[in-house]
């Protein structure tokens, strides 16, 4: 075998693309790689030129080639970055899922006559089988990045959990503690408070008797006692003290007022977890709440309540309602962001309550709206919310047999309605009795 | 603490690298169009210690790429973050970059570089060398525990595009055997 022979035999065989072009890109030698997968083009392909051949391609075959000529310097093409130059179809037409053949690409100066370069060749790889596997590879660890992602998450929420769980347990050591204190206050309290109310009336009383002595000393007109009483009245500063006195009263009054209403807030706090099934006012659990969360409401918006008369009472768990109220209440405050209104309307028909709590807040994202009665689900950044006020409602209310409803509109506002049948107690009665099982070992 | 040349050969090598390197910058400069400044070329040994101290910079990009022939090694190329979008114009890449396209301007520069800057060399010596297909480089995950050499010699020279604050530096790294062979040419030239 000839040395020409044998090489002619090596390069048709050799699982490369082997093309040498010269300057005006003319084909001035192919392998049997490209020829093969040239068929349809017909004729002799010698002499024609790469970029017609590949008209898909030539603005980048121009410029590799060209950059090959210039600087004398092989270059590269990755199938990362591109991966399919020539439209080779895939080497794996039946098994394989791809149907374009993957390629690195050499392009080389192969001639150099005098410091510059006559022809250049063009080698590519078939790496299909390769980039595949890279590809499948790196899917799998997308995936695992995803998997390692939601667990992250997932852990963020049992700390959540976790906190909410112990910030529960800490309220409730203070709910006990609160009920302790009001209790022990309230007695004293109430004696200041009905005493005060009596140095009131005998205040009233003494002055009275004063006027009345001065009134006597003028009727007498005694010269003596009226510079006496003159003297008396200036050295007790009697007009400073009797303007002065009623009032240090009045105010006395009105502070034990405010400490009464602030003894029965905290009474009503420290019973948030009591789950007693009674009739109750609704109206009136919703103005208790409304006390508790005024701190979190009055510099962010106006409250506009409107109650319908001579509603009925409803057997419910009151306290477990009002958590639901204070959920609410709380949440359209923190969807206002600077200043906004806040409407409470209650109304009823003959079976059934409604509660409606609208703000006039950020709204809700259509997307979100699907999902924010999920345990967890937040938009408040960490430390502000946790996601469960609405999926907590959302039981409380189940557990009445009612349902909870929203409109929102994003940047206009949200209206949650709670619809509560009016049900007499043997209508709880059954999961009454289930709750107490569940509870026993 | 070069012990590995004697003065007079570093000195020789250090001409021999002026000569190749400003043919690497006139190439990029044909290719970019634009003004290229030249650092004096550094030859120095290193151990693997000194050598991963060159390699944790933030604010660069990394390509590596070995070379095979009567001289053997690796370029190291480091290019700077900075100034990247004015290469890539230049270079008639779509702004923005995507990672993709990125790291195909990185490695086609890097080539570009580490392939004048070797040929000439190389040609200066007469000894033969052809690079590899450069790949991106990431030696934050490497430790010298790994490295089976003791010192070998590097050469560094640096690139700046002046008008677009774009810097780069390559690095010819020597295997520890073709030091040798290095140093047997070098005292031929010099003879
Ligand atoms: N009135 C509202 N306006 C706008 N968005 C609301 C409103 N109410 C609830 N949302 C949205 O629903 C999400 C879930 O509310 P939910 O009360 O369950 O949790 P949270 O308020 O984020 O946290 P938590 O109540 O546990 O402190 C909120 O993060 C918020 O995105
Ligand atoms: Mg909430």
């Amino acid at each position: 075998m000839s040395h020409q022979v044998l090489l002619q035999k090596l390069t048709s065989r050799l699982p490369l693309g082997i093309c040498v072009v010269n300057k005006e890109y003319q084909i001035v030698y192919l392998n049997d790689f490209f020829t093969d997968r040239l068929r349809h083009v017909g004729g002799d392909v010698y002499n024609k030129n790469l970029l017609d051949l590949y008209p898909e391609a030539a603005k980048y075959l121009a410029k590799k080639i060209n950059s090959v000529f210039v600087l004398n310097n092989a270059s590269f093409s990755y199938w990362e970055h591109k991966p399919h130059v020539f439209n080779f179809s895939s080497s794996r037409p039946i098994t394989g899922e791809e149907t374009l053949m993957y390629q690195n690409i050499e392009f080389f100066p192969l001639d150099i006559l005098h410091d510059s370069v006559e022809t250049v060749c063009v080698v590519v790889q078939d790496v299909t089988e390769l980039a595949s596997y890279y590809r499948a590879q790196r899917a799998l660890s997308e995936e695992l990045e995803q998997e390692h992602k939601a667990l992250t998450e997932l852990n963020k929420k049992l700390e959540a959990a976790q906190n909410q769980l112990l910030q529960s347990e800490k309220m409730a050591a203070i709910g006990q503690l609160a009920a302790g204190v009001a209790h022990e206050i309230n007695n004293p309290v109430g004696f200041v408070s009905s005493n005060l109310q009596s140095l009131q009336d005998y205040n009233a009383k003494l002055f009275k008797m004063i006027h009345f002595y001065r009134k006597l000393i003028q009727k007498i007109n005694n010269p003596t006692y009226l510079a006496l009483e003159k003297d008396m009245l200036q050295r007790q500063q009697y007009v400073f003290v009797s303007s002065d006195l009623p009032e240090l009263i009045r105010e006395s009054i009105d502070g034990l007022e405010r400490v009464a209403v602030i003894v029965k807030n905290l009474k009503l706090f420290s019973h948030v977890d009591n789950s007693e099934w009674q009739f109750a006012d609704i109206v009136e659990g919703l103005e208790n709440t409304l006390k508790i969360a005024v701190n979190q409401i009055k510099y962010k918006a106006t409250m506009h309540c409107n109650y319908q008369e001579n509603l009925p009472k409803l057997y419910c768990q009151p306290m477990q309602l009002n958590q639901v109220f204070l959920n609410l209440l709380v949440n359209s405050a923190q969807a206002i962001e600077n200043k906004g209104d806040i409407f409470i309307d209650v109304s009823a028909t003959k079976e059934m309550l409604y509660v409606a709590i609208r703000d006039t807040g950020s709204g809700i994202a259509p997307d979100n709206l699907r999902k924010i009665f999920e345990p967890f689900f937040t938009t408040k950044p960490v430390g502000q919310g946790t996601g469960l006020g609405l999926s907590l409602s959302y039981s409380i209310i189940k557990k009445h047999k009612g349902e909870i409803l929203v409109e929102s509109t994003l940047n206009e506002g949200s209206c949650f309605t709670l619809q509560l049948p009016f049900l007499a107690p043997e209508d709880y009665q059954l999961d009454q009795a289930a709750d107490a099982a569940s509870f026993q070992p | 603490m070069n012990t590995l040349l004697s003065e007079e050969q570093r000195d020789a090598l250090q001409e021999l690298m002026n000569i190749s390197m400003g043919q690497a910058a006139n190439a990029l400069a044909r290719l970019i169009s634009a003004k290229i400044t030249l650092s004096i070329p550094k030859i120095s040994a290193v151990t693997p210690h000194k050598f991963l101290a060159m390699l944790t910079k933030r604010t660069v990009w990394y390509t590596r790429q070995s070379f095979l022939g009567a001289i053997k090694g690796e370029v190291v190329a480091i290019l700077s973050k900075d100034g990247c979008d004015a290469i890539a114009l230049l270079m008639d890449y779509d702004l923005p970059l995507t990672q993709d396209t990125l790291n195909e301007l990185l490695l086609e520069l890097a080539n570009i570089l580490a392939g004048a800057c070797l040929a000439g060399f190389a040609e200066q010596l007469s000894l033969k060398a052809k690079l590899s297909m450069p790949t991106i480089f990431m030696p934050a995950a490497l430790r010298v525990e790994q490295y089976r050499w003791a010192s070998t010699l590097i050469m560094e020279v640096e690139f700046k595009v002046e008008a677009s604050h774009f810097d780069s530096k390559i690095v010819i790294c020597l295997e520890e055997a073709s030091v040798q062979t290095l140093l047997a040419t070098l005292q031929q030239l010099l003879e």
